[in-house]
C-alpha cells in the first residue's frame, strides 16, 4: 500500500468577519488504500473535500484526527520522510510567474539533494519529455495556462518520486493537451509510478484511473474500478421524458428487467442490464398504459449514474 | 539547512540579475535627502560643516532604504501564498525555514549594496568616514535588513492580504521614522521624545550609524543596535515559520 489512510477528518475554523468564525466539515471521515502503481482518482463536485484530502495526504493540512500513512510513513510524525517521497501537483500549480520555468525545475531538482549537474540533465529529460524546451527561458508570467501546467507537473516529477499527487491536472487544458496530459499520467504508471489525481470530469475518471473514489460532502460515496461500479448500476440507462411520470414509474419499476428506476425533474432515469433488449419491453409497456413518450434516448451507464444513485444528485448539477 | 538557504538565495539572485533596476530606485530616496534636505541642516551641528552634517545625517537616510525597501520586501510573498508556490515548496524536501532565510538573505545584500551607494554619495558630498567604520556599518545595514525583512515576510505570511499589509506598513513606517530621529537626532527634542525612541528598534541602528560616523566605536548604543536587531530578527523569524505551517489552515 502506498497510501493508507484511516477516518481522515479535518475541520476548518474558517473567519466569518467581524471576529466571527464558523467551523466547515470538509472531510469528514475518509477511509483510503491505494496500492503501488496504481492511477487512483477522486471524483467529486466542486467543495467535495478533494483538495484537502490530497494536501492533508501531502503533509501540507495537518488532519484534525485520523491517522494516514504515505509510502510508509505517518503523514504528521514523519512528514519529512513522506516528503522526500512525493510529488505534488497542486491545484494552483505553483510555478513562479516571476522567473523562467527552467529556473523553478532546476531549483527544486537541487533542493531534493542532486548535484548542479544531475539537476541539469534531469530537467532537461523533462523539458524534452513535456515539449518545454524552447519556453524554458521565458518568465512563466508569459506562458499559457496550458505551458503553465505543463511546467507545473515536470516540477513535480523532477525528484522521479514513487507517488505523484495531480490535484484537477486537466483543469484549463485544451482538448489536445488534456489527451497528451492523459499519455503521460499512463505513462507514469508504466514505469511503476503510483498517481492519485482528483477530478470533477466524469470521463477523465473513467478513462484514466484503475480505480476511483466518489466524495461528496466530505464522504467516500462509492469506491471501486470504473467498470464495477457502473456495472453496480447496471449496463444501460433509458431516459425518458412523458407525461404522466408517476404512472409510468410505478409501471417501470413493476418490470423484472428493470433493476431501478429514478425520477428526477421531468424526466424518468431506468436502469437496466441489456439494454437493447429490455427497450423494445418497456416500449410495449408503457405503450399498453397508453403513456405517450415526449422523448428516449438509450446510453451505456456511467459514472454519473454512480454519483446519482448515491448522492441523489446529478454530478452535472452538484455544486 | 545552509545549502537549502544558498539555493534560495541563488534563485532569488538570478531573479535580481535579471531585473537590477529596481534596488538602484530604491536608492534613488534617500540620494536626493542627501543632496536636498542635508544642505538645510548646517545649523542642526556644532561647527556646522557639511562633513559634520553628513556624518549626522547619512545614517538615518541609510536607515531609511531599510525601512522603505525591505519592509516591503514581503509583498511578494502575498501572492505565492495563493499561486501555490509555497505550497509546493512546504511539502517539498526544503528545509522549511530556507524558503524565508534565502529571500531575507537577498534583502539583506541588496540592502547593503545600496548602502555601499548611498555612503559613496556622501563621501562625494564631503563624507569622511574610516574603514572600520564603513565595514561595520555595512554589518549594521545587513543586520537592520535582516530584522525589517524578517518582519516583512512574517506579516505577509501572516495577513496574507496585500490591501491590509500596505496598511499596516504604512502605519508603523511613519511613527518608526519619526521617533528614530531619522532626520535630526532625536536629542535636540524634548525628554517625552527621548523616551518614546528608546522603544523603537531603528532608533539603536541611527544611533549607532552616527556614533561609528563620529568615529566613535566604543558607543555602547553599537553593541545594543547589534544585539536588539539580531533579537528581534529572530523572534520575528520564528513567527514567521510558525504563519507558514498555518497558511494550510
Ligand atoms: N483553508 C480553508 N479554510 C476554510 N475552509 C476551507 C479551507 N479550505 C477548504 N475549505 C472548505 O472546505 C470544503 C472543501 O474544500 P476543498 O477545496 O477540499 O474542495 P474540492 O473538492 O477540492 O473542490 P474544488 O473542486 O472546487 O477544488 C469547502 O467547503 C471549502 O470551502
Ligand atoms: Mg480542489
Amino acid at each position: 500500500m502506498i497510501i493508507e489512510a484511516h477516518d481522515l477528518r479535518k475541520t476548518f475554523i474558517a473567519k466569518r468577519g467581524r471576529g466571527k468564525t464558523e467551523e466547515v466539515e470538509a472531510v469528514r471521515g475518509i477511509d483510503l488504500a491505494v496500492e503501488a502503481g496504481e492511477i487512483f482518482a477522486a471524483l467529486g463536485p466542486n467543495g467535495a473535500g478533494k483538495t484537502t484530502t490530497v494536501r492533508m495526504l501531502a503533509t501540507f493540512t495537518a488532519p484534525t484526527s485520523g491517522t494516514a500513512k504515505v509510502a510508509g510513513f505517518d503523514v504528521v510524525k514523519e512528514a519529512a520522510k513522506v516528503r522526500e517521497n512525493i510529488g505534488y501537483v497542486s491545484q494552483a500549480g505553483g510555478v513562479d510567474d516571476n522567473s523562467p520555468g527552467l529556473d523553478s525545475l532546476m531549483l527544486a531538482a537541487r533542493l531534493s539533494g542532486m548535484s548542479r549537474k544531475q539537476a541539469q540533465v534531469r530537467s532537461e529529460e523533462l523539458l524534452e519529455a513535456f515539449s518545454l524546451t524552447e519556453i524554458a527561458n521565458r518568465p512563466a508570467k508569459t506562458l499559457s495556462g496550458g505551458q503553465k501546467r505543463r511546467f507545473a507537473l515536470a516540477i513535480g516529477l523532477v525528484t522521479r518520486p514513487p507517488l505523484v499527487f495531480l490535484d484537477e491536472p486537466t483543469t484549463g487544458l485544451d482538448p489536445q493537451n488534456r489527451a497528451n496530459l492523459w499519455d503521460e499520467v499512463r505513462t507514469l504508471r508504466a514505469q511503476g509510478t503510483s498517481v492519485l489525481l482528483t477530478t470533477h470530469y466524469l470521463d477523465e475518471a473513467d478513462a484514466l484511473c484503475d480505480r476511483l473514489i466518489i466524495i461528496d460532502h466530505g464522504k467516500i460515496v462509492a469506491e471501486g474500478t470504473p467498470t464495477d461500479l457502473k456495472k453496480e448500476v447496471a449496463g444501460d440507462v433509458v431516459t425518458l421524458r412523458l407525461k404522466g411520470l408517476e404512472e409510468a414509474r410505478e409501471l417501470l419499476a413493476a418490470q423484472d428487467y428493470i433493476k431501478e428506476v429514478r425520477a428526477e425533474d421531468d424526466l424518468l432515469r431506468a436502469y437496466l442490464d441489456d439494454g437493447e433488449h429490455g427497450l423494445p419491453q418497456l416500449l410495449r409497456a408503457l405503450e399498453e398504459r397508453n403513456l405517450t413518450l415526449d422523448s428516449i434516448s438509450l446510453d451505456r451507464a456511467t459514472l454519473d449514474d454512480v454519483f446519482l444513485r448515491h448522492t441523489g444528485r446529478s454530478l452535472r448539477d452538484a455544486a | 539547512m545552509l545549502r537549502h538557504t544558498a539555493l534560495f538565495l541563488g534563485y532569488e539572485l538570478r531573479f535580481l540579475l535579471r531585473n537590477p533596476i529596481w534596488p538602484v530606485f530604491g536608492i534613488l530616496q534617500p540620494v536626493m535627502y542627501l543632496i536636498f534636505f542635508a544642505p538645510l541642516l548646517g545649523s542642526t551641528t556644532p561647527s556646522g560643516s557639511m562633513a559634520d552634517v553628513l556624518a549626522m545625517f547619512t545614517p538615518g537616510s541609510m536607515m531609511m532604504i531599510a525601512l522603505f525597501g525591505s519592509l516591503f520586501a514581503g509583498f511578494g510573498l502575498i501572492n505565492e501564498t495563493r499561486n501555490g508556490v509555497l505550497e509546493r515548496l512546504a511539502v517539498s524536501p526544503a528545509w522549511p525555514p530556507a524558503i524565508i532565510l534565502g529571500r531575507v538573505a537577498k534583502d539583506m545584500l541588496v540592502l547593503v549594496l545600496q548602502a555601499i551607494l548611498v555612503m559613496g554619495v556622501a563621501m562625494l558630498m564631503g563624507l569622511r568616514i574610516g574603514v572600520i567604520a564603513f565595514v561595520v556599518m555595512l554589518g549594521l545595514m545587513a543586520m537592520t535588513g535582516l530584522f525589517a525583512a524578517s518582519l516583512s515576510y512574517g506579516l505577509a505570511l501572516a495577513l496574507r492580504d496585500e490591501n491590509g499589509m500596505s496598511q499596516i506598513v504604512q502605519f508603523f513606517a511613519m511613527p518608526l521614522t519619526l521617533i528614530a530621529g531619522l532626520f535630526l537626532p532625536v536629542s535636540l527634542g524634548p525628554e517625552w521624545l527621548q523616551t518614546a525612541a528608546k522603544f523603537n528598534p531603528l532608533y539603536y541602528g541611527v544611533e549607532a550609524g552616527r556614533a561609528l560616523f563620529r568615529d566613535d566605536l566604543s558607543n555602547s548604543t553599537i553593541p545594543t543596535a547589534f544585539g536588539l536587531l539580531g533579537a528581534l530578527a529572530v523572534i520575528t523569524l520564528i513567527w514567521s515559520m510558525r504563519s507558514l505551517r498555518k497558511m494550510a489552515g
